[in-house]
């Protein structure tokens, strides 16, 4: 879709959202999709898992200040999107958008395993804002899982798929899965970004 | 459809866009995995009933230092479609250029009635208005003299539509120089707010500020 295709409105331009995003605007229920909101019950089903790691710069210095955004399957492979208003796979506990301004560079996302969708390996996209950048997106997988083999993002990237998997480094005392994905934004070993105005 | 991703620009003179702008072309995602790139942001925000009104801090405290102005505006799909119930995230420096932020250490003046920060919601024709105070430009670069020009920052997030962003004020001499008004060429007007008539209402200055989310996220559930 471009402006070359007649009678769209012009976008309004994304921007750099800076150094300042407000740290008032978090929401710890969104930096946590494992429970609905804390001293409610109902928690989402699945595989609690943590997923960490480093948002890194082309000098291999931590991006501070950068925000990132989650967006992923329920245990069932089903995303929550109109489209699946009232599947039976729905979660009722489970929405699946995750957000975090990360002060120091280094995040932490508790959430569960993300099913499997039609087609395609567990997985979770991620979004990432920061000062000197509008917007990236990639889409991160999972070590050891079904599929990754034959999932078409993987395929797409070619050699550069392991830069997509993170690694798998044990349980937490609390029974978490723990996960580590580095995401390099510039230089060597820079992860692959996808093009979600051009696709 | 093009046929290959994009290469980011990277903004000129900002160090941090040079650090962190990926190098190598953004990647084609494949036609079957499309739609698992667009996050829906589920409708459970927080905002407080008074945060409309960044001119002062609370509806009883006094109102802070510099010019205070409305900004109204519609945000709409790139099909026209009207965005509502969205949630505008706001946040600006006062009117000496200072962000309210515990990571701002420019030294420049706080001001005691200014917080900065504020989040509206979108109506059912996708209107929004907020008051803030004219945000004071301030010196990114003072080795080359650089100057981030007046600005205010807004995030959008309604369903599959999605934006950061920040509105401009036409005139400003810092706009020129700016390394993401530059990236942006003459698309740049389109992220100018727009002198009105501020009528009786409480304020110096009104603008408005309609907002086109684009790419293919925004209408991809539409
Ligand atoms: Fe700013």
């Amino acid at each position: 879709m471009t402006d070359a295709a007649s009678n769209l409105l012009p976008a309004t331009n994304e921007d750099t959202c800076g150094p300042y995003f407000p740290i008032y605007f978090a929401d710890p229920a969104l930096e946590d999709l494992t429970r609905f909101d804390p001293g409610v019950v109902g928690a989402a089903a699945g595989t609690a898992i943590i997923l960490r790691g480093r948002v890194l710069d082309r000098h291999g210095e931590l991006a501070n200040g950068a925000v990132l955004e989650f967006w992923q399957a329920n245990a069932n492979g089903i995303y929550r999107t109109p489209a699946t208003e009232g599947h039976e796979g729905i979660d009722p506990w489970f929405h699946g958008y995750g957000r975090m301004r990360i002060a120091s560079g280094a995040y932490e996302f508790r959430t569960i395993l993300p099913g499997a969708a039609p087609g395609r390996a567990p997985n979770v996209t991620i979004t990432i804002f920061s000062d000197g950048i509008n917007r990236i997106v990639t889409q991160v997988f999972f070590d050891g899982q079904a599929g990754n083999d034959s999932d078409p993002v993987l395929q797409a990237v070619g050699d550069d798929a392991p830069k997509l998997i993170a690694r798998h480094d044990g349980r937490t005392a609390s029974g978490a899965e723990v996960y580590v994905f580095d995401i390099v934004m510039a230089g060597p070993g820079e992860t692959p970004f996808f093009d979600d105005l051009e696709s | 459809m093009a046929n290959q991703g994009r290469i980011l620009g990277i903004g000129p003179t900002d160090n941090t866009s040079d650090q962190r702008t990926p190098r190598q072309r953004l990647r084609l995602i494949p036609e079957v995995a499309r739609e698992s790139f667009v996050p829906v942001v589920p409708a459970r925000y927080a905002a407080n009933p008074h945060e409309w009104d960044m001119t002062r801090t609370a509806p009883d405290r006094p109102r802070a230092a510099g010019v205070p102005i409305e900004v109204t505006g519609r945000v709409r799909t790139a099909s026209g479609r009207a965005v509502a119930g969205a949630l505008l995230e706001v946040w600006s420096a006062n009117h000496f250029g200072r962000y309210r932020h515990i990571e701002d250490h420019s030294g420049l003046q706080l001001d005691e009635n200014h917080l900065g920060l504020g989040r509206v919601l979108t109506d059912d024709a996708g209107r929004y208005r907020f008051w803030a105070i004219s945000p004071g430009a301030y010196l990114a670069r003072p080795d080359i003299g650089r100057w981030r020009p007046k600005h205010i920052h807004m995030s959008i997030s309604g369903g599959s539509s999605r934006l950061i962003t920040q509105m401009y004020f036409p005139g400003e001499p810092n706009n020129e120089t700016d390394p993401m008004a530059i990236l942006m060429g003459d698309a740049f007007e389109r992220n100018l707010g727009i002198p009105r008539d501020a009528g009786d209402v409480d304020v110096e200055e009104a603008y408005d500020f309609d907002i086109v989310v684009g790419g293919r996220n925004a209408t991809f559930f539409e």
